[in-house]
């Protein structure tokens, strides 16, 4: 039974609190990945570049490029490349700045 | 016509301290659908719930432009409502403010598609971006207030870089 619903029991109020106070009903919400670089292959990555379904990841030499904007957290790179990718857990993504997107992971596994 | 980086952050910066002086708690919101898939609405939709309860921070949605500050748009702005996108736009008063919501408005999802421009920022001048597919109500929440100044944003400092943990 989630939380707020026994609390809207107890108190009659169902409503959240966020965002003065974290609401436990985001630990349940599908969020972009987070990877491991110490595990990041080149292979891998170009694995994980072929499984993304939009243009969210991709590959320049030693660094996976990854635009969190495009990512629809769909889970694709996780099913690919399940010891490199991670759920990271975040939601509160919104920024006023579209470069801020997108993210730089270094790829240091594989002996490099 | 562009204004260069810097000239548009101090205007966004700007905007910012006007919108969140003027609206504190009470911003109206106009939707646009620029050919969604609809689910970017059910989330906005769910705003209004009890769950929610977006009027409990002063937001508001309103049918008419012209009574908007804030322009929520969804979709990869097909091409076709290229018109109608810039009236509801020019319809609104200033101070005025574009939140593009949803991965296809952030160009994840059509990059390249001839009938669609891909993103919302090729049209509109979006002052908030609200990654997601869809962004939960939470997410929502936490871009409208980042877009009035109220919430800091959170993304420069994330690296979705995950250190160690379970393999």
């Amino acid at each position: 039974m989630p939380l707020w619903f026994a609390r809207g029991l107890r108190r009659g109020v169902v409503t959240t609190r966020y965002p003065a106070r974290p609401d436990e009903s985001a630990a349940l919400l599908p969020t972009p990945p987070a990877f491991r670089p110490d595990q990041l292959t080149r292979e891998a990555a170009d694995l994980m570049v072929a499984a993304c379904p939009g243009p969210a990841l991709s590959r320049r030499d030693d660094t996976l490029i990854f635009d969190v904007g495009a990512c629809t957290a769909c889970g694709r790179c996780a099913q690919v490349a399940p010891r490199v990718v991670s759920s990271s857990g975040e939601f509160e993504l919104a920024t006023t700045a579209r470069s801020a997107l997108i993210k730089k992971i270094p790829i240091r596994g594989g002996g490099r | 016509m562009n204004p260069s980086p810097d000239e548009t952050e101090a205007a966004a910066s700007r905007l910012r301290e006007t919108v969140a002086a003027q609206f504190g708690r009470s911003l109206h919101i106009r939707t646009l659908d620029t050919g969604s898939c609809a689910v970017c609405e059910q989330e906005i939709r769910l705003l209004t719930a009890p769950h929610y309860d977006l009027h409990r921070l002063g937001f508001f949605f309103t049918p008419a432009p012209r009574h908007a500050d804030l322009l929520l748009v969804t979709g990869p702005m097909v091409r076709a409502f290229d018109v109608a996108a810039r009236k509801t736009y020019e319809a609104m008063p200033g101070p005025k403010v574009v939140v593009a919501t949803g991965a296809c408005a952030l160009g994840g999802v059509y990059p390249k598609d001839p009938f669609v421009h891909g993103d919302v920022g090729q049209v509109l001048p979006v002052d908030v971006w609200i990654p997601g597919c869809p962004p939960s109500p939470l997410a929502l929440l936490h871009g409208l207030g980042v877009a009035v100044g109220r919430l800091a944003e959170k993304t420069p400092g994330l690296t979705f870089i995950a250190d160690g943990g379970a393999a």
